[in-house]
């Protein structure tokens, strides 16, 4: 009697102490969902503020000395921030794990991004750009992102990895 | 304590802290900060 007694009191506790986490966790979720953008851990919604960037295309030199970008999808309409490199004067967005479920499900953005049409907004140091994601599968151009990412991530990601499938590189391309 | 105040407990606790993190300053980002040191110190 008296041992189920503390067996009781002691779900409880270890039921609170796990409901805090928990309902704090989920409530930054989803007030981060409608945000101006993401924070580090959760996505955000839609980038609103910022300059649209019009005219000709920019030198994307500048991008190398940015660690991440904020990239916006229009469906679904998430923000989340993400790794940039620069190869070649174009500019790209690489998605890992993506060889195992666990990767797929949590890198879910790049699979709409892949099988959808790729619409998407970046914002770079306050400037908002409209891109279209476009995935590459292979070419001579992943060796160049594959050295970016290793020389400014240190990212052990190779040419034959991603035309492997293990990682997806996405080109931000002009929108056509 | 019973099941039913034990129940009406954990409802005060979600409303307690959903709250917190929506509308006192500087819980949420506290919070967001403390699991990211988390992460960053145990991730691999």
């Amino acid at each position: 009697m008296r041992s189920s007694k503390i067996a009781k009191i002691t779900v409880q506790i270890l039921g609170i102490v796990l409901l805090v986490p928990l309902v704090a966790m989920a409530t930054l979720r989803l007030s981060h969902a409608n945000a101006d953008g993401p924070s580090i851990l959760f996505p955000g919604g839609a980038l609103v503020s910022g300059e649209l960037h019009q005219g000709p295309e920019p030198d994307w030199a500048f991008t190398r000395q940015i660690p991440t970008i904020e990239l916006q999808l229009y469906d679904p309409l998430s923000s989340r921030l993400i790794w940039i490199i620069e190869s070649e004067g174009r500019i790209f967005v690489a998605s890992g794990y993506m060889s195992t479920f666990l990767g797929r499900l949590w890198k879910h953005w790049a699979v709409q991004a892949d099988s959808g049409d790729g619409m998407a907004v970046v914002r770079i140091d306050g400037v908002r750009y409209e891109r279209q994601l476009v995935r590459i599968h292979e070419g001579p151009i992943l060796d160049g992102v594959a050295a970016v990412m290793g020389e400014k991530y240190r990212a052990p990601v190779t040419r034959e990895a991603i035309e492997a499938g293990n990682t997806w590189i996405f080109e931000l391309a002009p929108r056509g | 304590m019973s099941w039913k105040n034990y129940l009406m407990l954990c409802l005060s606790v979600i409303a307690v802290v959903a709250l917190s993190v929506m509308y006192v300053p500087g819980v949420g980002d506290t919070i967001e900060g403390g699991l990211l040191l988390f992460l960053s110190t145990n991730a691999q």
